[in-house]
């Protein structure tokens, strides 16, 4: 079936009516698609591997997880509310774990046979691009027969991750660098560590992971940092660090003394930083993204990490850091982070602007209402409590257009006017593109909660 | 009878911060005891998840419903709650909670291959509605319900009548699980039987049962079944449950608190299963409606 009203250019080959599409089957992807079926809104999934599980697909070209990834945040807030992970599961389970729990959920809910699998989204384009309120073209390029096809939905919902796309740094003379350089996009598992003198660049928690590997497989490893961070425990007083975090959170502690609480914790399990030879914090508590790694001052201690400056330049067989230190390496590993990319969709359609799209919520944008991006957050604890109510939030919107239009009106409103607003829980964010999509996860979830509640008003 | 029910008891809105079940968060349990009967070939109706009450375990629906249900074409499962029939946790049953149930409900149920419809008896009726404000669930039964409102009829009732045993109650110990408070059409020998297999209840739980709880919106089918010779749970009571739902209370005359062992469970479980076929059909979506318009 071609539709008569499609540009010369676009065949549509299907329409499907008030059915939305949704890009991925991540956590993200897999929750969106079934508050929707589950608020009786018709939707198809579209994924290009040939499983669920995005990130957490080991192995698939865009999954970043290596071999040794766990979870950084404990089960009881990272799970779907609806769908707790089993109790077998430990405290911190890993990446293998939850490609099983994210594979059981989609079976439970019935989603498997409402994605199209291998199925890569090349292109999402509104067929009125003046209008709000347009549908969409959606063209899928099927990976097993190469073909293309376009198919036209109501609605769009993105989650095609925000862990893929590598930002990989630039430093003098590293064309010439004679050893290797990869990015830990590319880090899979230890084995390319063996033996080798590693620079491991940057102290998010994949570089304290691959760190620790490396203390514990390298010939030598030293560690740049731009800045001295927080090392939180995984454990803290006998249960995972973030239950206790939020347990301070529940008791309605102010934000100064869960400060000195937090600090004293870990004056108290981990001690001064600068005795391990580590850099004093220059920000305060909660000011980064929490960095949650109980070894990476035990291998400092044992004298396997040398923690180094920022690298100032790279010669053909070493690397020079601030302050002149130089070392003879053969593999750095840039753990420098992701960038946020849409390849398949116009900038211009998600209010970017100073590299990143500002959207309400971090979910609506103000240029269409039949556009939402779900999972564009990095909360300051577990994601999938967020990721759950964030595809709540969707399913209720797009049942206010259809039932309610008053009320989807009001959220318009909301959407044009507060694309800036951040969740920070009263602090201040340190500047940096990893702080672009930070939420402080009780703050972010009271103001989805409010939303819902709007959205469920009767009119 | 009943109703697609979006109506909010209470007046309770969507709740999406549960801070204590992300600070402190129930303990898992080494050993759960779920009792299925699969019936003997695929029908596509949903499977159905029954959830006990005060003192019982999975055994009470294992007694005669799961095996009777089985053989109506559903996947029938019983689980028992922590400290309960054959589940682990007895130890630790002295400081389990409602929410510690939850869990247990909610464990059981990612077990499951799709969502079921929730069965709950007395207690158990109190906990699957906690469990429908989180989690879609096909349809909500609720049998001789323990009131969501909170139990302090049964509890005058009561001491009125068994002074004593509503003292216990208040000292924290398992009410008495008496067989004349529970049965009314099987001979003595058969009720002392069933009687004497319940156990203890946690009293955390059991004080909470006189909670006032305010339960979310409740998007499925509820079907809220009640005895007009039931010793524990009040008429009124049963029928503010219902109204709570905007639905009218079914009655199954003549029969005990445990509808699912008295006399006459068969008619009790037809109710059921038939409500059942009508509201969530073989061949319902696992998530849905899905309305077609094109």
């Amino acid at each position: 079936m071609t539709a008569v009203d499609a540009p010369p250019s676009r065949v549509v080959a299907l329409d499907r009516g008030d059915a939305w599409c949704v890009v991925g089957a991540g956590p993200h992807g897999l929750s969106a698609l079934k508050a929707l079926l589950q608020s009786g809104i018709d939707a198809d999934g579209f994924e290009r591997e040939p499983e669920v599980g995005g990130n957490w697909n080991f192995g698939a070209d865009n999954s970043r997880v290596y071999r040794s990834t766990h979870l950084i945040s404990s089960k009881p807030f990272t799970q779907f509310p609806d769908f707790p992970m089993p109790d077998r599961f430990p405290d911190y389970p890993s990446h293998f774990q939850i490609k099983e729990y994210f594979t059981s959920y989609a079976r439970h809910f019935g989603l498997l046979n409402r994605i199209a699998f291998s199925s890569d989204v090349v292109r999402c384009e509104p067929v009125e691009a003046t209008d709000p309120s347009s549908r969409w073209d959606v063209t899928v390029l099927d990976r097993a027969s190469g073909i293309e096809s376009t198919r036209r939905y109501a609605g769009v919902v993105v989650a095609n991750g925000h862990n893929w796309f590598a930002k990989v740094p630039e430093y003098p003379g590293q064309a010439e660098f004679g050893g290797e350089i990869i990015h830990s996009a590319d880090y899979k598992g230890s084995d390319v560590l063996r033996g080798r003198r590693v620079v491991v660049v940057g102290a998010g928690n994949t570089g304290c992971d691959v760190a620790v590997e490396s203390a514990q497989n390298a010939e030598h490893t030293w560690h740049s940092t731009r800045r001295g961070y927080y090392y939180n425990p995984k454990y803290a007083l006998g249960r995972p660090s973030d239950q206790t975090a939020d347990l301070l959170l529940a008791l309605r502690l102010p934000l100064w003394l869960r400060r000195q609480m937090f600090k004293a914790t870990l004056r108290l399990t981990v001690g001064d930083f600068e005795k391990f030879g580590l850099k004093k914090p220059d920000h305060r508590f909660f000011e980064t993204h929490p960095i949650v790694n109980q070894q990476l001052p035990y291998y400092v201690g044992h004298g396997d990490i040398t923690p180094v400056d920022d690298i100032e330049r790279f010669d053909a067989d070493a690397i020079e850091f601030a302050g002149g230190k130089r070392v003879k390496a053969d593999l750095v590993v840039f753990c420098t982070g992701y960038l946020v990319r849409f390849p398949f969709l116009d900038d211009r359609w998600l209010n970017w602007s100073d590299d990143h799209p500002r959207l309400f919520l971090q979910m609506f944008t103000p240029v269409f209402d039949t556009l939402v991006v779900a999972g564009l957050i990095q909360p300051d604890s577990g994601q999938w409590t967020l990721a759950h109510w964030q595809g709540q939030t969707i399913a209720r919107y797009i049942e206010a257009r259809r039932d309610r239009p008053a009320v989807a009106a009001r959220l318009r409103q909301r959407v044009n006017d507060e694309t800036h607003r951040r969740f920070t829980a009263g602090t201040q964010y340190k500047e940096s593109t990893r702080h672009y999509y930070e939420v402080a996860h009780q703050e972010y979830l009271g103001a989805i909660e409010r939303t819902i509640h709007d959205l469920e008003a009767a009119r | 009878m009943s109703a697609v029910s979006d109506v909010r008891p209470g007046r309770r809105r969507t709740r999406a911060m549960r801070p204590w079940d992300w600070s402190l968060p129930p303990t898992g349990l080494a050993h759960r005891e779920i009792l299925t009967v699969e019936p003997a070939t695929a029908s596509g109706r949903p499977p159905l998840l029954f959830v006990h009450g005060v003192a019982h375990g999975a055994w009470c629906f294992a007694e005669h419903w799961l095996s009777a249900a089985a053989e109506r074409g559903f996947s029938a499962s019983a689980v028992s709650l922590r400290g309960h029939g054959g589940s682990g946790g007895a130890a630790q049953l002295g400081r389990a909670t409602s929410r510690a149930y939850v869990h247990d409900i909610m464990q059981a149920i990612t077990e499951l291959p799709e969502p079921p419809v929730l069965v709950g008896h007395s207690m158990g009726a109190v906990l699957v509605q906690l469990v429908a404000e989180r989690y879609p669930v096909r349809g909500l039964v609720l049998l001789t319900p323990a009131p969501a409102h909170g139990a302090w009829a049964t509890l005058a009732h009561t001491l009125r009548t068994r002074p004593a045993d509503a003292l216990a109650v208040v000292a924290g110990r398992t009410m008495p699980m008496r067989p004349e408070l529970l049965f009314t059409g099987l001979e003595a020998n058969e009720a002392e039987r069933l009687a004497s297999r319940t156990g203890r209840e946690s009293p955390v739980a059991q004080y909470e049962l006189l909670r006032r709880r305010r339960i979310g919106p409740v998007r499925c089918p509820v079907l809220v079944v009640g005895t007009p010779h039931d010793r524990l749970v009040r008429v009124d009571d049963v029928e503010r449950t219902a109204a709570m739902y905007g639905v009218e209370a079914q009655w199954l005359s003549g029969m005990g608190h445990d509808v699912m062992l008295d006399a006459g469970w068969e008619r009790a479980l037809d109710l059921v299963l038939d409500w059942v076929d009508v509201e969530v059909p073989p061949g319902t979506p696992a998530l849905g409606p899905i309305r077609h318009t094109r």
